[in-house]
């Protein structure tokens, strides 16, 4: 009971922070915080199944073009064409899953790295439904029921509440049986298939529900934006969620946060250098990988343990 | 009618030896040492800069430099499996977030190095050979009897030599093979330097055809992955057809539609052969 009632206060208090901060820079950056945790978060369900897939740049960009679209070209409402998106862009995991997740390991790497690059020529050569290189712009911004979302501050709190449907979801999940059985796969899927449990299936169904939250997200962003565009949408989506990951660390959904946290601020102090960007991430995460491959995460529980350790001998 | 479908196959044959080149590399290093070597664009990048650099800029011999940067890169790749990958032998995932690790830094140091711009260097060889209405450029020509000649090469070694059997073996079964007395620690940096150097001449050779940025690397991984998944991961013979049907398909639709139609096409034709067979075309299910 205690931990929902700091849950919820901590989420207060989030919630709030830019109508006491004022600043509309910081709020952007919030904005882009919440998304990259959805995103984030995304990435490590598929992390647990022992699988990276790199077709997350494209399921983010299905996502934004689907739901521009459908508001653009069909004039359906926000909330209809956000989940229709997603909803589809789901069903486009679900058959490119079929195929991809029939062998297990590395080919499931390289396919939904081709993949990614399939849809992304797809957005560039499709001039007449997806804009050809400039893509769509001037895309509606959210609303509902005649309601329409135009400061900042109102988007902050919309990415906000996806950031935290995306924890949940996702933390419900780890915590219950399929969670047991999604880890498993990564560890021994012998074992669990032993058990008379269809790996596929479970494979298929988280690697269906992260493209779920990748598109929303992906929506959101281009919403956000106002303006969608192919270059978006390659393979570095993909790279940049996979550092989140690591950085943060895969085993907690609470590191991957901080992965993200961290991942989406450090580019905006190296404003004047992006060159650097590259070079940093790279050297993050070979030292990451070789002397902390759990993440913060990882460290932080290694620090609270040895504490304990000390207090009680 | 026949006139264009030689012109195809010329075509076809000559992006076809350039894929197979990236492929051999990328597919010897993760049969040997199960590692996706996700900076295998990146060596071809870096190839391509020091053909830059040394032709381009200093201005020496460019078939000594193209040797010099593929042995270069060859030694840099060796030198990459002994300090970065070998810790992650076995661990496949964080092994190929490594390789990701060096694939960033490296494009990122050659972005701080020389710009975002593209470079080009001037072509050592030019003009066309003319026979009736088929036209085929010298300097691909020369790109394609030097590639045959390391195939060669790489052929005579892999089947010939105590060294390439010894690879063979590992490929098949390490555990078998260390039984045997051949040892990773010899294989492992032998595999990874060798399919880097291949990576190397590719980007070498490819220099003055294409132009040289930081980012150049995408495309010809791309490729190389395509043609694995078409030939079947880890397996030679494998990239070699995977490479010719790859090359073969993408200049018939790319001379009747356009390139990017034809690398769209492509990943049609994985999809179907993925759903007759799983592995690749002589690819072995996985362990």
């Amino acid at each position: 009971m205690k931990s929902v009632v700091i849950s919820v206060a901590v989420a207060a208090v989030l919630a709030g922070l830019p109508f006491l901060l004022r600043k509309p820079f910081l709020t952007h950056v919030g904005i882009m915080i919440a998304l990259y945790i959805t995103l984030a978060l995304s990435m490590n369900l598929m992390l647990r199944i022992g699988q990276i897939s790199f077709a997350h740049g494209a399921f983010m960009g299905l996502g934004a073009y689907g739901s521009a679209l459908l508001m653009m070209r069909l004039g359906l409402p926000f909330p209809a064409a956000f989940l229709g998106a997603a909803l589809g862009v789901t069903v486009v995991a679900w058959l490119v899953g079929l195929i991809f997740l029939r062998i297990k390991g590395v080919y499931f790497v390289l396919l939904t790295f081709s993949f990614n690059a399939f849809v992304v020529l797809l957005f560039i050569e499709w001039v007449s439904i997806f804009g050809g290189s400039n893509g769509l712009a001037n895309v509606p911004p959210p609303g509902w029921f005649g309601y329409q979302i135009q400061s900042r501050n109102e988007f902050y709190l919309l990415a906000f509440g996806l950031a935290i449907f995306a924890y949940s979801s996702v933390r419900a999940i780890y915590r219950s049986e399929l969670g047991a059985v999604i880890t498993s796969l990564d560890e021994n899927e012998a074992l669990t298939r032993s058990l008379g449990i269809d790996s596929r299936q479970y494979r298929l169904l988280t690697f269906c529900f992260s493209a779920f939250l990748a598109a929303l997200a992906g929506a959101l962003y281009g919403h956000y934006l106002t303006l969608v565009t192919p270059d978006d949408y390659g393979f570095s989506v993909s790279v940049n969620l996979v550092v989140m990951n690591v950085i943060g660390g895969v085993a907690h959904p609470i590191g991957v946060v901080l992965g993200a946290f961290l991942l989406v601020i450090l580019p905006e102090f190296l404003r004047d250098a992006k060159q650097y960007q590259g070079l940093l991430y790279g050297i993050l995460l070979t030292v990451f990988l070789m002397f902390m491959p759990e993440g913060l995460y990882g460290a932080m529980q290694r620090l609270r343990r040895k504490k304990e350790a000390c207090l009680s001998g | 009618m026949l006139h264009l479908a030689t012109q195809i196959v010329i075509n076809g044959l000559a992006s076809s030896l350039v894929y197979i080149l990236m492929a051999l590399g990328f597919t010897l290093i993760f049969g040997i040492m199960r590692i996706v070597n996700f900076a295998h664009g990146e060596l071809y990048m870096v190839a391509s800069f020091l053909v830059y650099f040394f032709f381009g800029s200093l201005g020496w011999n460019y078939y000594l430099v193209v040797i010099l940067a593929a042995v270069s890169v060859g030694l840099f790749g060796a030198g990459l499996e002994r300090v970065l990958l070998r810790p992650f032998i076995g661990r496949e995932l964080n092994g190929m977030i490594m390789a990701l690790a060096i694939s960033m830094s490296l494009q990122s140091a050659a972005f701080i190095l020389f710009g975002p711009d593209e470079h080009s260097v001037p072509r050592p060889i030019s003009g066309v050979i003319q026979l009736g209405a088929i036209v085929v450029p010298l300097d691909r020509l020369a790109v394609g009897i030097i590639t045959l000649l390391i195939l060669g090469v790489f052929y005579l070694f892999m089947r010939y030599s105590k060294l390439g059997l010894a690879m063979r073996a590992v490929v098949q079964d390490e555990e078998i093979a260390s039984i045997h007395g051949v040892r990773p620690k010899v294989i492992h940096p032998l595999a990874f330097g060798l399919g880097s150097m291949l990576a190397g001449f590719a980007g070498a050779l490819m220099a003055p055809i294409y132009t040289i940025y930081p980012y150049m690397g995408y495309q010809p991984m791309l490729k190389a992955f395509i043609v694995v998944i078409l030939g079947g991961l880890g397996s030679i013979p494998g990239a070699v057809l995977g490479g010719v049907v790859l090359g073969l398909t993408e200049s018939v639709f790319a001379t009747l539609i356009s390139t990017t139609i034809a690398t769209m096409i492509s990943f049609g034709i994985i999809i179907l052969i993925l759903l007759v067979k799983p592995t690749g075309l002589l690819g072995r299910p996985s362990r």
